[in-house]
């Protein structure tokens, strides 16, 4: 019995030196593991859907390969709704080795901007939440977690259109000049046109006048919007029907009263 | 009289044989700990977890190291293997380890480590009961002859 006994210690003694080396070496290995984010690349993959792309590379010069490693992106509004998400999953990482991928975000511009307003004129605020998961060893799952805000600048903040001027042209026609101006806060350049039609208080449209714009990212702009309506025709009170397209999103009509 | 200094001398020998043990112990402990301390940056709690699991592990040692050659060492060493399960599962709350550094919630998930862990302190736990087993068989079969 007494060399069982003996026999059961040693194989005690054994496994437990073997676990507490294992674990800890395993923990050690984490300070051997780095991670490298690039800058971001922001590429249009379609007419309305924009893809943001993180460059990632893991080196891993730990003791152990590093399984099952993920990054999960969520983009939410303010209000909790889900705008965009992305994530990114690798296998395993080996003893070693270095892994560079790319995690992609796509984010529908249509879905953004187009069917409301709020991000399209005014400035707001995304929240992140980002998960990273990997198995140290292939077999001690790690998990990482954060939530950040990131700003959004509107592409068309304060868009303004200013007190009408009107000037006689001749003795049928008036010119019509309207001031438009906004700031563009957005991370893109605002390159397109803007449609106007000038309506009276019944709804009839009795001119109308396009401009093309281009306001870098970060700039204010103002430009003037004219064109030419009958002495017959014109209301002095009545509201505008501004339609702007870009490159990024169409929207329209936006109803600003006049008058 | 020669009684008293034979037994002077094993209580000596087991009080240095103890000492030995816990500054064996307590060096592994160390060296272990220098390797993982940068975990603390992150889970400062898991030193204090750590610190009382050495203190009352290598207390259970040395006492059961007094006690050898009686039953009371098996009593002690089962006592050890049974600590060593509850302070696991406790400590460690179910092997779901979370903490939170800054803006960063880490969780780590050690629950194969526990369960690998709890068996190898049930079968010292089970050692500790077969070297009870054996005691009391081997002080039958001396007060028999």
């Amino acid at each position: 019995m007494r060399v069982a006994i003996r026999m059961i210690g040693l194989a005690t003694t054994f496994f437990w030196i073997f676990l507490i080396a294992f674990f800890v070496s395993a923990a050690y290995s984490v300070r051997d593991l780095h991670f490298n984010f690039e800058a971001p690349q922001v590429d249009m993959i379609s007419a309305d859907k924009m893809v943001v792309c993180l460059p990632i590379s893991v080196a891993n010069y730990g003791f152990y390969n590093v399984g099952s490693f993920s990054i999960e992106t969520e983009v939410d509004n303010v209000d909790g709704v889900m705008l965009a998400n992305g994530s990114s999953f690798v296998p395993v990482i080996g003893k070693d080795k270095t892994v560079r991928f790319l995690h992609n975000v796509s984010l529908n511009f249509t879905d953004l901007l187009q069917n409301g307003q709020t991000y399209l004129f005014n400035d707001s605020e995304f929240v992140v939440h980002a998960t990273v998961g990997m198995a140290l060893a292939e077999v001690i799952p790690v998990q990482a977690s954060t939530n950040f805000s990131m700003p959004w600048g509107a592409p068309l903040y304060n868009f303004v259109l200013s007190e009408v001027q009107y000037e006689p042209l001749n003795y049928t026609h008036l010119r019509i000049t309207v001031p438009i101006s906004f700031e563009n806060h957005a991370f893109f350049d605002v390159v397109g046109g803007v449609q106007a039609r000038m309506c009276d208080g019944a709804g009839e449209v009795f001119g109308e006048g396009s401009l093309n714009v281009e306001a870098y990212s970060g700039s204010a702009y103002q430009g003037f919007l004219e064109f030419y309506v009958s002495v017959m025709e014109v209301s002095y009170s009545g509201y505008f029907e501004v339609y702007i397209r870009t490159e990024f999103f169409d929207y329209g009509p936006l109803v600003i009263p006049y008058g | 009289m020669a009684d008293s200094k034979q037994k002077l001398r094993n209580f000596v020998f087991k009080a240095l044989k103890a000492t030995v043990k816990g500054v064996l112990f307590y060096v592994a402990y160390f060296i272990v700990w220098s390797f993982v301390s940068p975990i603390t940056q992150v889970v400062p709690s898991i030193q204090q977890t750590v610190e009382v699991f050495v203190a009352v592990y290598i207390v259970l040692m040395i006492v059961g190291e007094f006690t050898s050659g009686t039953i009371y060492q098996h009593f002690f060493g089962a006592a050890k293997a049974l600590f060593v399960i509850g302070y696991l599962i406790l400590s460690l709350k179910g092997g779901i380890l979370e903490a939170s550094y800054q803006n960063v919630n880490l969780m780590v998930d050690i629950r194969l480590f526990l369960t690998v862990a709890i068996l190898l302190s049930l079968l010292g736990l089970s050692k500790s009961v077969l070297q009870a087993i054996n005691h009391l068989n081997e002080r039958t079969e001396y007060m028999q002859y």
